[in-house]
């Protein structure tokens, strides 16, 4: 009884997100859908018709770019998230792992714009490798004329976002290992004669992709929608299909916005079928490998790549590291040209210059970051907490938690302009509290995310026990249930801060450029050519949600550093 | 006759000096008004040496003005173009997120065209008097479009070329020699994407150069003509285009991001729209010393650069005190300093006042600036409409 009168309450938080994400989303499709049909009041366009989408069709490249969007999109989804069962498979729990672990934290605080800048330093035919081996190793006196930036392929794009996707993913396994009953399992294989590697993909790998499913369906949206990443290391003529876009709704001409919307309609189109495509192949792939699982073959051929493959997930790293420090070194720069392996004229003026600009951007990302991140779990815990109550009765179903991951579908650009749309009728625009509005769009999803399992998990029978001993309900939740759930709690109110930081395009739109945060900085200074200017705004944009994770991961420790098994 | 005569001067004298006094009347109004706003400045945000001039600038009117001017960067003007169209379709007339803008050519035209702006304002300044607009045209005439006092001048831009002279002896002196250049260079030259700004620039440079009937081009795009006229630019291009940086298959997002090339010796030869962007880079350290610049024998292209205030603009007063200090001498000469900026002004040196004017001598020419003899010859824009039809015509050339 007391159940279903506290899930009843809580059905608030639920409520609330259906109503006010139905809202901005309805808003958002339709500032994207009406232009698309040449509905456009401010330039006088009120009969609808299909021209934006025939200019759409008849746009040069257009084929070409779309190819190469879901080429690199499909490629980097496919290969992070092999990477990341074949590495969690021949490497759980092994010295490579805990390393790994280790350093998750702050591979995943890296923004993907401030990554994608080191990335192209490190690598371009003037980048840092080249500088380091020229002229001794390679004789080149100036630059080679290499594409290996901006390629027209996109495969640079691709292996950068492998960079920044498959560490998220190993995060997302991570957070679902506690489900999964890994060690009896992989007991009980090997004490029947399989391998490690064969236990893995035939009993816990099939139990392991439902926990990582929406993580690859995010990367599947992400990949093929990024703008920042693609802007700076993805090809240029023609871009994908994102840029490309982009490049139509900042055309002076108006007629080229209209094209705009019907891009983005597409490119929703095209997110939307690949990610049911993907789902149709899951369950092939899952129908396909029935006999397989039950063959009874227990060698696994799997071992024989363990190395290269920690050759490949260190380079990986390694190159994640290099970009970090290129960025240190640009940043200490003064002169610098090639072939010379470090600046010929060191200078600390650019840090001086943008830690002096950096001060009210700094509170105003921090300020945003956190009440958004607040809200934002509060209306988390809330829906779980109603999800996790409802157990017996009925789940909450997945029609929701498709729902709130809308935002993450629509490309940004048209979506926010259509919301923003709403906001100026409503006389709330430049707001504040819509600015943290819009980020909350974007961090809600993510801690869905990345506590669902965990949060779901939780043994019932801890807070039946603590309601037994007289306590309420409330005291119950907030006394034993959420410090026992503190540490992933923290973990990912930390994803969700550095989602916010990196919103460029709400800040932007929503915010009516009322608010400068230091992503807004960061991109605007990116536009320019100072190299050295750049590497100190996107290093000072990493700072921040490393901070963030150091004090997620620390903080559980000391508050509960004399409970052992709280840590 | 001659009491007809004192009369008429009288009237005359009596009509200007009240004109007069209630022009200054309505300008005292103006900085009244002005007082205490917040002027939310749209500009392109990706220079730190143009910021800080923004910066400054901001600061000497809050002081002699109390007007606050906060610098909100832009990568890209259209996006604000796009913003203010989406508060006009939400019916926002007044109380706009923008104050003032950084505006010229095509977003110029388009605002214009769909009545975004306010004004006429540019007259009502007290230093518009200033400007040079007898002898800089393009100061009247945006990308052809009559300004008609609804922008008001901030600077002057031309199309250069940057190379390093310890690359290069002699740069080329025209479009033929430019592909001789890259013929001996494979690689080493390359201009932005199209329908970036500066790579518009580039191609209508070179078809000025190239077309058989240049004059045709100040003429609005004749379709059937088209075709013909084209035709050397892209034989031209065909042959360029596997001689350039990433044999033409890669194409820098714009002139900033050349800058780097140019340091790193990516590319010998780059383009700027502005005359003294290379000294400005070098006393930025971003570019050697030994780079200079250069512009085409038959000269090339030149426009100016506006600010402009959106229709529903919270301060207008305010943007207009910030406007008419942009373009008093005092700003004026610092903004054409090299190091400082080196965006060339919008004033004519005859109409200051001496003392005015040393503010401009004392200015030094860095080595790698030209001088302005050497910038005297300035092609005019091409008609507005052939910035669409060639950027179209090159990417469906190009972009596949």
């Amino acid at each position: 009884m007391t159940n279903n009168l506290k899930s009843g309450k809580l059905s608030i938080f639920p409520l609330f997100i259906w109503i006010s994400f139905g809202i901005t989303i309805l808003a958002g499709a339709a500032g994207v859908i009406l232009p698309s049909l040449d509905f456009f009041p401010a330039a006088g366009q009120t009969r609808l018709s299909f021209d934006p989408w025939i200019t759409l069709f008849k746009s040069p490249g257009l084929v070409q770019s779309i190819l190469v969007t879901l080429f690199t999109g499909l490629a980097a989804t496919f290969c992070s998230l092999c990477l990341t069962l074949l590495f969690v498979s021949l490497f759980y729990r092994s010295p490579v792992w805990q390393w790994f672990e280790k350093l998750l934290a702050p591979i995943l605080s890296i923004p993907h714009a401030a990554f994608a800048i080191g990335f192209s330093f490190l690598i371009a035919p003037s980048g840092w490798i080249m500088r380091l081996l020229s002229p001794h190793v390679t004789a080149f006196e100036v630059p080679p004329d290499w594409v290996l930036v901006n390629d027209p392929f996109g495969i640079t794009l691709t292996l950068a976002m492998i960079m920044k996707e498959f560490p998220f993913l190993i995060m997302v396994t991570l957070s679902a290992a506690s489900r999964l009953r890994i060690e009896p399992t992989l007991h009980v294989g090997q004490s029947m004669g399989y391998q490690k590697e064969q236990v893995w993909f035939k009993v816990l790998v099939p139990r392991l992709y439902p926990h990582l499913r929406l993580s690859v369906y995010a990367i599947i949206a992400y990949s093929l929608s990024v703008v920042d990443m693609a802007l700076i290391l993805g090809p240029s003529s023609p871009p994908t299909f994102a840029v490309y876009i982009l490049k139509w709704f900042n055309d002076p001409s108006i007629s080229y916005k209209l094209v705009a919307a019907a891009g983005s309609t597409l490119l929703f189109a095209m997110v939307a079928g690949t990610i049911f495509m993907v789902h149709m192949i899951e369950k092939l792939a899952g129908y396909a490998a029935r006999r397989w699982i039950v063959n009874g073959t227990r060698r696994s051929p799997l071992s024989r790549i363990k190395f290269p493959l920690s050759g490949a997930i260190i380079t990986l790293i390694a190159c994640t590291g290099l970009s970090t420090l290129i960025l240190v070194v640009w940043s200490f720069t003064l002169k610098w040209r090639f072939p010379e392996a470090l600046p010929t004229a060191w200078s600390a003026k650019f840090w001086y210059r943008g830690l002096a600009d950096m001060q009210d951007p700094l509170v105003m990302t921090l300020l945003t970051g956190a009440c958004a991140t607040l809200i934002s779990m509060v209306m988390v815990i809330g829906c779980l907490e109603h999800d996790a109550l409802q157990k017996q009765i009925r789940r909450m179903d997945s029609v929701f938690y498709t729902f709130i991951y809308i935002p993450l579908l629509i490309p940004q650009i048209s979506f926010m302009a259509g919301v923003q749309l709403l906001l100026v009728i409503f006389n709330l625009d430049g707001m504040w509290i819509s600015l943290v509005w819009s980020h909350i769009l974007y961090i809600l999803p993510y801690l869905f995310i990345t506590l669902k399992a965990t949060y779901l998990d939780f043994d019932p029978r801890v807070y039946n026990q603590a309601a037994l001993l007289g306590k309420s309900r409330y005291r119950a939740f907030f006394g034993v249930k959420l410090p026992m759930l503190l540490r992933p709690i923290l973990f990912s109110a930390a994803i969700g801060f550095s989602v916010s930081v990196a919103q460029y395009i709400p800040t932007m739109l929503v915010g009516s450029g009322r608010f400068f945060t230091i992503t807004t900085e960061v991109v605007s200074l990116a536009a320019g050519s100072d190299r050295r200017a750049v590497a100190v705004y996107a290093l000072i944009q990493q700072c921040l949600p490393m901070v963030i994770y150091g004090l997620a991961i620390l903080l559980p420790k000391a508050i509960y550093y004399n409970k052992k098994g709280m840590h | 006759m001659k009491r007809f005569s004192f009369h008429l001067i009288l009237g005359l004298t009596m009509v200007l000096l009240l004109g007069g006094i209630a022009h200054a009347g309505e300008w005292e109004d103006i900085k009244k008004q002005a007082r205490g706003q917040t002027v939310y400045f749209n500009a392109w945000g990706g220079s730190q040496p143009i910021n800080d001039y923004i910066q400054w600038a901001a600061n000497e009117v809050k002081n002699d003005y109390g007007v606050k001017v906060i610098h909100v960067k832009a990568i890209d003007i259209a996006g604000v173009v796009s913003r203010i169209m989406v508060e006009k379709s939400a019916g926002k007339n007044e109380g706009g997120s923008v104050d003032l803008m950084w505006i010229n050519g095509e977003n110029f035209k388009n605002m214009k065209s769909n009545a975004l702006l306010y004004g006429p304002f540019s007259q009502k300044l007290p230093h518009y008097a200033l400007v040079d607009v007898e002898n800089k045209q393009t100061t009247v005439f945006d990308f052809t479009v009559p300004v008609d006092n609804m922008e008001s001048p901030w600077g002057m831009a031309q199309l250069v070329f940057m190379y390093d002279s310890q690359r290069l002896d002699h740069p080329p002196k025209n479009m033929t020699g430019l592909l001789e250049f890259a013929k001996k260079n494979p690689g080493r030259f390359t201009y932005p994407g199209i329908p970036g700004f500066h790579g518009t620039t580039f191609i209508k440079q070179a078809m000025l150069e190239l077309c058989a009937d240049p004059d045709a081009l100040s003429r609005p795009v004749d379709e059937q003509a088209f075709d013909d006229l084209t035709r050397p630019l892209w034989d031209y291009l065909d042959a360029l285009h596997p001689l350039m940086w990433r044999k033409g298959k890669a194409f820098p997002e714009s002139a900033s991001k050349m800058i780097p090339l140019l340091n790193d010796n990516e590319i010998f030869i780059s383009l700027s729209f502005n005359p003294n962007e290379a000294a400005n880079a070098i006393a930025n350290s971003e570019l050697p010393e030994s780079v200079r610049t250069y512009v085409h024998e038959s000269g090339t292209i030149g426009n100016s650069h506006f600010v402009a205030i959106p229709f529903n603009a919270s301060a207008k007063a305010g943007a207009m005190v910030f406007a008419n200090f942009l373009l008093s001498p005092n700003a004026q000469a610092r903004k054409s300093d090299p190091k400082v900026w080196g965006d060339p002004t919008v004033l004519g040196m005859d109409k200051l006042s001496p003392a005015q004017k040393t503010l401009f001598d004392a200015i030094e020419t860095p080595e790698a600036t030209l001088p302005a003899k050497a910038l005297a010859k300035v092609l005019p824009e091409p008609h507005v409409s052939w910035v669409t039809a060639l950027e179209k015509a090159w990417l469906d050339r190009y972009h596949q």
